[in-house]
């Protein structure tokens, strides 16, 4: 696209072979670039390999077919660049929002004060001041993914691997979030790639929308979605409307090959 | 009114009403209706041992045994048995943990040590390890050695068992976003693995407790000599009836203060796990 892309996919095919059962075709000839400060998002059906898209750019996973370069380097393992926020949060459910927060910061080259007001900072930054020596299962699914969102932002990382994160959360807490979400990153400008299967989600909070198709995933369309300014009053304008069933569109087509793929 | 914490209140999901008197009264009840068929079978025991259908000496009544129980912890006797059977019973799990844990650890990280191990688990865990008793003494002698030898040899297997199989259901995700933030193979598997798989683990710890006092009594009475089941085989041989149900009595109480005991331990342990929210 141009020569400013952070991130690369080129060509990255993905086949899942496990130990007992058929191997999966998860990903095939998928190509995609992302500039910096860009918020991209990934749209499509369950189970067309987002979460694969992700962990492949996150290193979790190895890139056997193609290639994936991160400013200009190949992946090839996870790193504190790249953060991510797993689709079921992976807090450490034996330490406290706190402890949670800081392990991150631990492995940098801060003092303690420093890591301490810095776990602090974040911790206050997603709304969780006063619940810092809670532990997780003693946490709301809304706070638990506030947890994780300022656990991956401690530790500053340039690239923001989001796994359908708001997904779990109900409707009021989801939009809270949103915009939470949307002011951190003005504020701290970041790459973000953000997987969803929400259409007005994807349409709101990003710059782009690629959406994909069943498996094995593809990129099928990708759509520019940049408004003006991302406020909640966009979500009623006829321009935003038609955005949305545009891309609607899109993915009902690949919605309905889905099921047909999994009907017997 | 000033009212002062009560430490010796019962912890568990106790906290709050445990300092108001109906909730006192209210835990008073549940102990009660717990303990009431122990307290029903040795009111039985005591009325079928009076009621001259059985002699003495093939079932002395329940008091005289208590009454020979009081005897033996004046003279001393009681705390020297005591003494040694917990500390064989003790030294063999904490070995048994330690090693069992190390063990499982090494097996799940390393290929061929499970290589090695894994059949040798298989083929070891249903055995009856203490087929391997005279051996044991031919090579390390009836002493303290040998006893507690036989108890980390048959504690060892659920805590290898348990560590393997918490190990394997450590959600990838947790270690994934461990390794995101910089974490290295060692930490991991300190901070991160192992504490994941604690609640199994403090499982696999359950169970071999129970075999560790289990094989440390009955190595007693096969080498004979202190500790409570070298006792009862002493007691057996002199006829001594009341010595013998007074062992019974001993290890039934110790086994069960036993397993209360890390029962505590896990509930302090897993404070952050779910079950302890469950529970209260
Ligand atoms: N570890 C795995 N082993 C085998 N198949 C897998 C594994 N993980 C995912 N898959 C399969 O790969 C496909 C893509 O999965 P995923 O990337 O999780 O999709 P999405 O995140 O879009 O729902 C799915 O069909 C899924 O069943
Ligand atoms: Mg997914």
């Amino acid at each position: 696209m141009d020569d400013q892309a952070q991130i690369v996919i080129d060509g990255v095919t993905h086949t899942y072979r496990p130990a007992h059962g058929r191997a999966v075709l998860a990903l095939s000839d998928v190509s995609l670039e992302v500039r910096a400060r860009e918020f991209l998002a990934l749209l499509g059906p369950s189970g067309c390999g987002k979460s694969t898209l992700l962990y492949l750019v996150g290193g979790f996973l190895p890139t056997e077919v193609g290639r994936i370069l991160v400013e200009g380097r190949p992946v090839s393992a996870p790193g504190p660049d790249r953060g991510i926020v797993f689709q079921h949060f992976a807090l450490f459910p034996w330490k406290t929002v706190r402890a949670n927060v800081l392990y991150g910061l631990e492995r940098q080259p801060l003092s303690r004060p420093e890591r301490e007001q810095r776990a602090q900072a974040f911790i206050d930054l997603v709304g969780l001041g006063g619940f810092e020596e809670s532990y997780p299962s003693q946490l709301s699914g809304g706070m638990r993914q506030r947890t994780a969102l300022a656990r991956t932002l401690a530790f500053d990382p340039s690239i923001l691997l989001m796994d359908e994160p708001f997904g779990a959360l109900d409707a009021q807490t989801r939009a809270l979030m949103q915009t939470e979400l949307l002011g951190i990153w003005r504020r701290t400008p970041k790459t973000v790639i953000f997987v969803t299967h929400d259409v007005q989600e994807a349409v709101y909070l990003a710059d782009r929308v690629a959406v994909m198709s069943t498996r094995p995933g593809r990129i099928k369309t990708i759509v520019d979605t940049r408004f003006g300014d991302r406020n909640p009053s966009i979500l009623r304008s006829k321009q935003f409307v038609e955005k949305v069933d545009e891309i609607w569109d899109l993915v009902r087509v690949e919605a309905i090959k889905a099921q047909e793929d999994t009907a017997p | 009114m000033v009212r002062v914490a009560d430490h010796s209140a019962p912890a568990a999901g106790a906290d709050g009403i445990a300092r108001t008197p109906t909730g006192r009264l209210a835990i008073a009840a549940r102990i009660a209706t717990r303990s009431a068929a122990v307290v029903l079978l040795l009111v039985a025991w005591e009325i079928f041992a009076r009621s001259g259908k059985v002699t003495p000496f093939m079932l002395p009544p329940f008091s005289a045994v208590v009454v020979r129980i009081y005897t033996d912890a004046i003279t001393g006797v009681l705390w020297i048995n005591l003494g040694l059977t917990l500390y064989r019973a003790l030294a063999g799990f904490l070995i048994a943990a330690v090693a069992g844990i190390a063990l499982g650890a090494a097996m799940s990280r390393l290929r061929p040590v499970r290589w090695f191990f894994d059949p040798i688990v298989s083929v070891g865990f249903p055995m009856p390890k203490i087929a391997f008793l005279p051996i044991v003494m031919l090579w390390l002698g009836v002493y303290d050695v040998s006893k507690i030898a036989m108890v980390v040899f048959d504690a060892i297997f659920p805590v290898v068992t348990a560590t393997i199989a918490g190990l394997q259901a450590v959600d990838k995700e947790l270690l994934w976003s461990a390794r995101n933030m910089g974490a290295g193979e060692r930490e991991l598997m300190w901070q991160i693995a192992l504490p994941a798989a604690l609640p199994q683990i403090l499982t696999g710890l359950q169970v071999a407790l129970p075999i560790a006092l289990i094989v440390a009594v009955i190595a007693e009475m096969a080498m004979g000599g202190y500790g409570l089941g070298g006792a009862m085989m002493g007691a057996s041989r002199f006829a001594d009836s009341r010595g013998v149900f007074a062992g019974i009595v001993e290890i039934a109480i110790v086994g069960y203060a036993l397993i209360k005991g890390l029962a505590f331990i896990r509930a302090r342990l897993l404070a952050w796990h779910q079950e302890a929210e469950e529970r209260s």
